[in-house]
């Protein structure tokens, strides 16, 4: 909680998302209409609560397009509980979530899977491969399930990722970092707008863990957003930006991308944070006290 | 609709704002380019998903296809057989006796005395048209005479060999049946003779001996001798016991109870009641008139017979070859051993009354006697039950003109009919256990592939399948097991039926198709039946929870 504190006086002056700069910025990037701000995804006060769990305790959060964000933190700091919200396969118990300006507690599930799979990629620690199917029906399922199905395309995609020659083979047939490689081809076939992968790395030695990040690293120059949950530094450090949680709360947020940062900045980008203190979590009422105009929380810099 | 609308609308947000990705961009041009070629490879890769997850993951495919293999052979073989056996039952049944019979009326009877000329052609033929006019039917007549062998009496039967074999396919026939110049006996009268197939038999006929053809016999017969009138009559309640009773002994046990004489008198009043039809004569509506017939018949016949018996047991047995050539023809010579020789072509077994029976093609007979006449019975199988059949009988008897007797037979065919009900019961009783059984073991697989396949699942809702999509894909899979089972089972199924055909209900069962495709398509509901349980399970699956797993 000192971290919050401390990280809320540093971060003060991010707090005019003035909407002349939301506008120059919008006709640069996009010819968007349905919201004024070109964030792609906000996380406004979320909470996801077990029990008497917190797994992620009021957190607010804002990704421009493009953004590279790895999302930090030990087990059982809610990682997985904040990428799952992030990639509409769970809802918070509170707070909304805004993908493309679209709130995503508005949508029922149908909605949510439509959003899925046309807004995001996934790419999972374990793969997630159909055992059954071979590479690149793998990949050609994403499509299936997206649009219309592209044998060509798909096997471009496997081509992208190193993989043109074990396309037929079934994921029994592949070794753990070919298995991610088609895994991530999948992610990218129906080219989303944000890549979510949850420890992409993390069964993975190390040059397969270079190829991965490679491959990132040119998604992130195509443009594309990627959010990277990962308790590797590694990984981490490959990202524009960080931040950490620990047992459901925003404990700190660093910028490795001082350019990146100030573009961040710019189109009205605010340093994440989060209304829960902490340890007294139960408060609630802060929060709410801490609404909007007031509450410019936190971790500009660095809280690591 | 609301919802629809709403979908709506966010697609077309969703499109706008992504306008601008080239990738995004690129699909919809290719898509709108050539959508019906897109909509083909979607469905291949349907198929592709789906017979991977069916022949790419064996094990556990193999367990629900041979969940409903059981099922579909085990319901094939048994509604193969549960087809084709009542079937066959209810030929079967109608050929261990007609379930109509024909006999000279009463008036004609009685009249025989003047020569009795049984069912006249043009009365049987009339009949005929009345009984196919009613329903199919098939028929066969049978002439009656008293003959002797080696001197002893015996009933010859003039039948027409195809139409008899037809409506009697329960006769079990070691050999052939008659032809001309050969005779098929029943097996007691073969036991009794000593003769098989192949042997010769040399066949008297004496006018005297059947009361019907020799007038002046008759007439003798009457006047000579009293007692034998008396024991004339015993022989005709012995017929009559037979035509009641179903069954031969009671006549034979007459018999031999008797003299020569008396033995003699008691065929010819077997001679025109409906002895040979026992089996299957359950009702005794015509004995009294051809009681009365054969008595006078009977009484007449047998005085004249009598006084041969005893010198001719002696010689007939040495005599038998040396007639060879000689023309059966009537003889009144008490003393005559001459006959025609024929040839033993088959011996019949039937357990009735056809074991004492000498049977021999109708022109044979009507060669041996020397007189052509029409038959004394006429058994008619007709298709006509019920009620249609008790009108046809009552027809035919109110129609006095034809000189014909009809009697209906029910016996037979009502305990066919319980026979086919109790078949057809226990095949409903045990269809339903199979079905559960089968509903459980593809239930309970098809539970064990989707918990297997749980994560796969997750995975696929997390690329955007809808709960909808995945259970079709789901239930499809379901659906193909049934059929790969169906197939299988149902030729499975007819193997063993065809084997259960031959070995126990000897006869060869054909490929039913409806019902094979009845197999199938039974398979295929069953499977997608029972999987809907779990695939609703896995429709619930939700993908966070199971990608969330670590």
């Amino acid at each position: 909680m000192t971290m919050n504190n401390a990280s809320t006086v540093a971060t003060m002056n991010a707090a005019k998302a003035d909407t002349a700069t939301n506008t120059t910025v919008t006709n640069t990037a996009t010819t968007n209409t349905a919201k004024g701000s070109d964030m792609l995804l906000e996380l406004d006060h979320i909470s996801k609560i077990y029990g008497d769990l917190h797994a992620v305790d009021d957190l607010s959060l804002t990704v421009p397009e493009g953004e590279w964000l790895a999302i930090v933190g030990s087990s059982g700091s809610g990682k997985t509980t904040l990428m799952n919200i992030i990639g509409c396969m769970d809802a918070p118990s509170r707070g909304s979530v805004a993908l493309e300006g679209r709130r995503l507690e508005d949508l029922n599930a149908t909605q949510l899977a439509d959003v899925r799979k046309n807004v995001i990629g996934l790419v999972f620690q374990k793969f997630y491969l159909v055992p059954h199917l071979t590479a690149v029906e793998n990949v050609m399922m994403a499509q299936y399930y997206h649009s219309v199905v592209d044998e060509q395309q798909a096997l471009e995609a496997l081509d992208h990722v190193g993989l043109k020659d074990r396309a037929h083979h079934l994921p029994g047939e592949l070794s753990g970092g070919e298995q991610q490689r088609v895994c991530i081809a999948r992610a990218l076939i129906n080219h989303p707008k944000l890549i979510l992968a949850d420890e992409p790395t993390g069964n993975l030695d190390e040059t397969n863990e270079r190829i991965v990040l490679d491959l990132f690293r040119e998604l992130h120059g195509q443009g594309t957003t990627i959010i990277v949950v990962t308790h590797d530094a590694l990984v981490a450090s490959c990202a524009e930006r960080e931040i950490m949680l620990n047992h459901g709360v925003l404990v700190g947020e660093r910028w490795n991308d001082e350019q990146a940062r100030l573009a961040y900045e710019q189109s009205g980008g605010r340093p994440a944070f989060t209304g829960s203190s902490a340890q007294d979590a139960q408060h609630e009422g802060t929060a709410v006290d801490f609404s909007d105009p007031t509450k410019k929380a936190k971790t500009a810099g660095l809280s690591e | 609709m609301a919802a629809d609308r709403q979908t709506h609308n966010i697609d077309n947000a969703h499109d706008s704002s992504t306008g601008q990705i080239s990738g995004t961009a690129r699909q919809k041009r290719r898509s709108a380019r050539s959508q019906r070629r897109h909509a083909m490879t979607n469905r291949r890769m349907f198929f592709v998903m789906l017979f991977s997850a069916v022949f790419r993951r064996r094990s556990r495919a193999i367990m629900a296809v041979i969940a409903s293999i059981v099922g579909a052979a085990t319901l094939f073989c048994l509604a193969a057989v549960c087809v084709a056996v009542p079937q066959q039952m209810t030929e079967d049944m109608r050929s261990y006796g007609a379930n109509l019979i024909v006999t000279p009326a009463a008036v004609a009877a009685q009249s025989h005395q003047s020569g009795s000329t049984g069912i006249s052609a043009a009365a049987a033929s009339k009949v005929s048209a009345k009984v196919t006019a009613a329903a199919p039917a098939r028929s066969a007549s049978y002439r009656y005479e008293n003959v002797r062998i080696n001197a002893a009496p015996y009933v010859m039967a003039g039948i027409d060999p195809a139409a008899t074999k037809t409506l009697n396919r329960h006769w079990d026939v070691e050999g052939q049946w008659p032809s001309a110049g050969s005779v098929m006996l029943g097996h007691d009268a073969a036991n009794a003779l000593g003769l098989g197939v192949g042997s010769y038999v040399t066949i008297g006929y004496r006018a005297a001996d059947n009361g019907a053809n020799g007038v002046s016999g008759a007439s003798s017969g009457d006047s000579s001798n009293g007692p034998n009138s008396t024991s004339g009559s015993s022989g005709n309640a012995a017929a009559d016991g037979n035509a009641d009773s179903g069954s031969n002994t009671g006549d034979m046990s007459g018999m031999s109870g008797m003299s020569g004489m008396s033995g003699m008198s008691g065929m010819s009043g077997m001679d025109h009641s409906a002895h040979n039809h026992g089996g299957s004569t359950g009702s005794g509506s015509s004995n009294g008139s051809s009681d009365s017939s054969a008595t006078s018949g009977s009484g007449s016949s047998s005085n004249s017979s009598g006084n041969s018996d005893s010198s001719i047991s002696g010689t007939s047995s040495g005599s038998g070859s040396i007639n060879n050539g000689t023309d059966g023809r009537a003889s009144t010579d008490i003393l005559d051993t001459k006959g025609t020789q024929f040839r033993v072509s088959g011996i019949v077994s039937t357990g009735g009354s056809e074991d004492e029976i000498v049977y021999a093609k109708a022109s044979d007979l009507a060669a041996l006697t020397g007189v052509t006449r029409g038959a004394d019975v006429i058994e008619y199988s007709s298709d006509a039950s019920g009620n249609s059949l008790t009108g046809l009988v009552a027809s035919i008897n109110r129609d006095t003109a034809l000189g014909a007797k009809a009697q209906q037979v029910t016996k037979i065919t009502s305990s066919n009919q319980r026979i086919i009900t109790m078949l057809q019961t226990l095949f409903w009783i045990v269809s339903v256990v199979v079905l559960v059984l089968t509903l459980v073991g593809v239930g309970t697989t098809i539970s064990s592939i989707v918990s297997q396949r749980r994560n796969e699942i997750g995975l696929r809702k997390a690329l955007g399948a809808p709960s909808r999509g995945v259970g079709l894909e789901f239930h499809a899979e379901s659906a193909l097991y049934g059929l790969l089972g169906g197939l299988i089972g149902t030729g499975i199924g007819y193997g063993f039926a065809r084997v259960l055909g031959l070995t126990v209900f000897h006869r060869v069962i054909e490929f039913d198709w409806a019902l094979g495709a009845a197999s199938i398509a039974l398979s295929v509901l069953v499977a997608v039946a029972a999987s809907i349980p779990p695939v609703r399970r896995a429709t619930r699956i939700d993908p966070a929870v199971v990608l969330r797993e670590e």
